[in-house]
């Protein structure tokens, strides 16, 4: 029987503008039990269909037509009920769980009184016992004891334990359905794997019908039973996980399986030139870190380390971990903000941090950095000319005006962009991949020695990290520069770089070149991090929640007796723990 | 949260003291540096009582003795602080010989008692209204009419007060024009001098009312706004949480916060802050007593006054620091804030 019928759903937005049909004719079913995947980019309509069967539709978003049924109902039409008839629905009959794991909770309530209150928002006066009694079970459902977490803060809670808490709050009514809005896209993998598995069990407990929002096919293919893809509100193909990512039948479906990169398999990248160019030939390595450590507070972020590029090859060294692994911490060193707490960072043998004035300068101009947030590495308030031409005429590269454009346009075109588009517009007016990519171009635009990529793709949809990534890498090929690409997802580590450190808790665990560390993980921590991914393949298992639970006890122990494997070396890059 | 640890209690009334203190040196500096000799406004205010004075010449000698005047500096410096200390702020020149202290405490209770008044009223009225034109379900004629009512924000008070005069006092006669109790009642601990008191401090502090509740109602809803798109508000009507109760445990309990530290700030403010109010009302409170110390360049009352400011702002700021981890788990006693 099924649960929630959408009948030719389309839902409005009239704006300034016009009127955009976020949503256009769509029809599903979800049965009970059963797990549906609403998949597609951001703006694809996946969100607001689902926020449309619980009538929360951010303003001014209306349903324009079709119908919303929910057969638990007395009258399924949901689109009929007053307001507090639909108060009444919410959380008792469909639950939702937010995306933003971070923020979802009240950070002044304790985290019981947020049970609570659901509870009695429902079934009016319960009695303190029974609260108790109630959400003692509910958190235990989800794995969290409640002996520790009951009276705890959100801000007491990692991000795990927090989504977490929002899946026992929408399960603590047994609702009919479940909708779970990209509930792990702020997690690590290893986390990922455990929450998207305490949500298939508390959901598989209760009977519900589980929708499940995202934009990973991969997460997808490993969670639910049925795919529904939406591309701008309308929905392209719908049917059984298997049919759809065997024989997928709209390009759309097929760009989505194929934009997730794979260990193995072929690589997105184009084949190496011939004649590579060449990188910095010099006395000195290019950097060079002499026992580095970095303590804040009584937490020690990275723990004695060093490594020497030489430079006079190019080189992609990525440096993988999970949050919180110090991979950031390395990279935010390496740039000169954050002086270490032992060792020294060496730039052509000289200090960074403590150069003089002029040399300062230099470094500052042969050191790139990319970031992780294309939306915040833009001053608003000028066009995106000024973020390129600004340095560029400081570190004075410029022979005049017309030397400053020509140079920007070269830029915008080695990265794939139409000068003609992006030139002389607002950052606002620009994609979140064009922004990333206009932030190579100004790195490229100042012929840098070195650049420093920190999550340079972890904010853009899917189909656009591999146009990026790959014009990180012709930085290499093409201009010579050496790369240090800090990330957490091990699959695109695995193509683009020569040599890869996993860190973990500010130890590097496994180091080597790629294809020994990620295609045939040693250490138990790279090969948990190889486990959690969810990949796109029916046939690869993604394990079970006793074992994803079982993956954080393995974390832990981890954790007391860190080393080292070493997997081999490169010319041209030296590690050493200590 | 729970109990406060002793070196963060310590610190903090370091951190009191020494805020006191250089702001007392700041007030005893400050005044020196008038060109102005305030036994010769006294002079002058004796000359124009009395025609002329006699021995003119003597008596400025002599008030400049008694004074201490005449004293250097650091001798003068000295004196104040430690008297200052000890809430002795001198004489008044101005209404010679009466002790400053005994007129800071005539005039601060009318003072606290109409500002503070007025200050809660204002702070529960402000913050109301700015929650109310962000939640969605505030009655549209209300959507319109708070913002219609800011323009009186625009309004300085001393204009409004005038306004208010005319219409309740001159036009209307419901209420008196000026004073803070009747001719007619003893003060006193009495239902009849509590009445008239309530009855004198209506207009005055309806006329701070209407200004000044705009500050609070346009910060509550830019706050508001923020905590409206907040992750967790949007769960608390995807819980089917009932709109009151978002309103007040979800909404305002988040939004509030900031605004704790702003009231903190006005409460030391507040003595001094309505200084035309307490003028134009005729009410007898520190800002008119400040008010006619300034004309009269009575400076033991001038520091005496600002005293009382300074030691209030920080009182109420190292309250707030105590205070402010009852009601904000996230912030703890101690922890340093990076």
């Amino acid at each position: 029987m099924s649960i929630l019928d959408l009948e030719n759903l389309s839902i409005d937005f009239p704006t300034s503008k016009g009127v955009v049909h976020a949503v256009t004719g769509v029809t599903l079913s979800v049965e009970k039990g059963r797990r549906v995947g609403f998949i597609g980019e951001s703006g694809s309509g996946k969100t607001t269909t689902a926020l449309a069967a619980m009538r929360m539709l951010a303003a001014p978003g209306f349903v324009s037509g079709g119908e919303i049924r929910l057969n638990a109902l007395d009258h399924p039409n949901v689109l009929d009920l007053s307001d507090e008839e639909m108060r009444q629905v919410r959380l008792s009959k469909i639950a939702y769980i937010p995306q933003g794991a971070m923020n979802s909770l009240n950070p002044i309530m304790r985290i019981e009184h947020q049970i609570w209150d659901g509870i009695v928002a429902h079934e009016g006066g319960v009695s303190e016992a029974e609260l108790k009694r109630r959400s003692n079970a509910a958190l235990e459902g989800v794995g969290l004891d409640p002996k520790i977490v009951a009276r705890l803060y959100p801000h007491e809670l990692s991000g795990g334990m927090k989504q977490r808490v929002c899946i026992a709050i929408g399960t603590c009514l047994d609702p009919h359905l479940i909708i779970a809005d990209e509930p792990t896209s702020a997690l690590d993998v290893i986390t990922q794997r455990h929450v998207m598995q305490t949500l298939r069990e508390a959901q598989a407990r209760i009977g519900a019908g589980l929708i499940l929002i995202g934009h990973d096919m991969g997460l997808m293919t490993q969670s639910v039973d049925e795919i529904a893809v939406l591309k701008k509100g309308e929905l392209v193909e719908y049917g059984p996980t298997q049919q759809i990512i065997e024989t997928p039948q709209h390009p759309y479906t097929k760009e989505l399986i194929s934009s997730v990169p794979l260990v193995g398999g072929a690589s997105f990248l184009d084949p190496a030139p011939a004649t590579p160019a060449e990188g910095e030939h010099g006395d000195d390595p290019l950097l060079e870190l002499r026992g580095v450590s970095k303590v804040y507070g009584n937490v020690t972020a990275l723990h004695p380390m060093s490594f020497r590029l030489d430079g006079a090859t190019p080189q992609i060294i990525s440096i993988v971990g999970q949050s919180g692994s110090g991979k950031s911490t390395m990279g935010s060193l390496m740039l000169g903000f954050n002086p270490p707490s032992t060792g020294e960072v060496l730039f052509k043998g000289r200090d960074v941090y403590t150069q003089s004035a002029a040399e300062k300068l230099a470094f500052r101009k042969d050191v790139q950095a990319v970031f992780q947030d294309p939306y915040a590495c833009f001053n608003p308030f000028y066009r995106v000319n000024h973020a390129l031409k600004f340095p560029f005429e400081r570190f004075g590269l410029s022979k005049g005006a017309d030397h400053t454009r020509t140079a920007m346009e070269e830029a915008c075109i080695a990265v794939g962009l139409a000068p003609e588009t992006v030139l002389d517009r607002y950052p606002h007016q620009l994609s979140g991949g064009q922004r990333q990519r206009l932030i190579v171009a100004r790195a490229l635009m100042l012929s840098p020695k070195l650049l420093i990529a920190d999550e340079p793709v972890s904010m853009v949809d899917a189909s656009l990290r591999a146009t990026i990534l790959k014009n990180i890498h012709d930085l290499k090929d093409q201009h010579g520069i050496s790369i240090l690409y800090i990330t957490h997802d091990l699959a695109t580590a695995y193509h683009v770089s020569d040599y890869v450190m996993v860190l973990y808790k500010g130890h590097v665990v496994e180091a080597g070149p790629p294809k020994e560390v990620i295609g045939d993980p040693q250490h138990a921590y790279t090969r948990l991090l190889i486990d959690s991914i969810p990949w796109p393949e029916l046939d690869r298992d993604w394990g079970s929640y006793e074992s994803a639970r079982a993956a954080l006890d393995r974390l832990a122990e981890i954790e007391t007796r860190p080393e080292t494997v070493y997997r081999g070396e490169v010319p041209g890059f030296a590690l050493s723990q200590g | 949260m729970g109990r406060i640890p002793a070196d963060y209690l310590l610190n903090r009334l370091f951190t009191l003291f020494l805020t006191v203190f250089i702001a007392a040196t700041l007030i005893w500096i400050i005044p020196r540096m008038s060109p102005i000799n305030p036994v010769d406004v006294m002079i002058g205010r004796m000359a124009a009582g009395g025609g002329s004075v006699e021995n003119s010449g003597a008596i400025l000698a002599q008030l400049t003795e008694r004074f201490g005047l005449n004293d250097p500096w650091y001798v003068q410096y000295w004196l104040y602080v430690r008297n200052t200390l000890t809430f002795d702020f001198g004489i008044s020149t101005a209404s010679f010989p009466t002790p400053v202290v005994t007129m800071i405490a005539n005039a601060l209770p009318w003072t606290l008692g109409l500002m503070l008044i007025s200050l809660v009223i204002t702070f529960v009225i402000g913050n109301l209204l700015g929650a109310l034109m962000v939640w969605e379900r505030t009655p549209r004629l209300w959507k319109v009419a708070i913002p219609a009512a800011m323009v009186f924000t625009s309004i300085p008070p001393i204009l409004s007060g005038l306004l208010l005069m005319y219409v309740f006092s001159t036009q209307l006669g419901l209420f008196p024009l000026t004073g803070a109790y009747g001719l007619n009642v003893e003060p006193g601990w009495s239902w009849d001098f509590a009445a008239s008191v309530l009855y004198h401090g209506f207009l005055p502090a309806l006329s701070i009312v209407v200004v000044t509740f705009g500050f609070w109602a346009l910060g509550m809803r830019g706050l508001m706004i923020t905590v409206q798109g907040e992750d967790y508000t949007v769960l608390a009507k995807a819980k089917g949480l009932k709109p009151r109760y978002i309103l007040y445990k979800y909404m305002i309990r988040n939004a509030i916060l900031p605004q704790i530290t702003a009231f903190a700030l006005k409460i030391g403010m507040l003595v001094a802050g309505q200084v035309l109010v307490e003028r134009i009302f005729a009410y007898n409170g520190m800002g008119k007593l400040l008010y006619d110390a300034i004309l009269d360049q009575d400076f033991p009352v001038i520091q005496g006054v600002s005293f009382v400011i300074i030691l209030m702002t920080a009182l109420a700021v190292f309250l707030v620091d105590l205070i402010y981890p009852l009601i904000d788990p996230r912030i703890r006693h101690g922890e340093a804030t990076s």
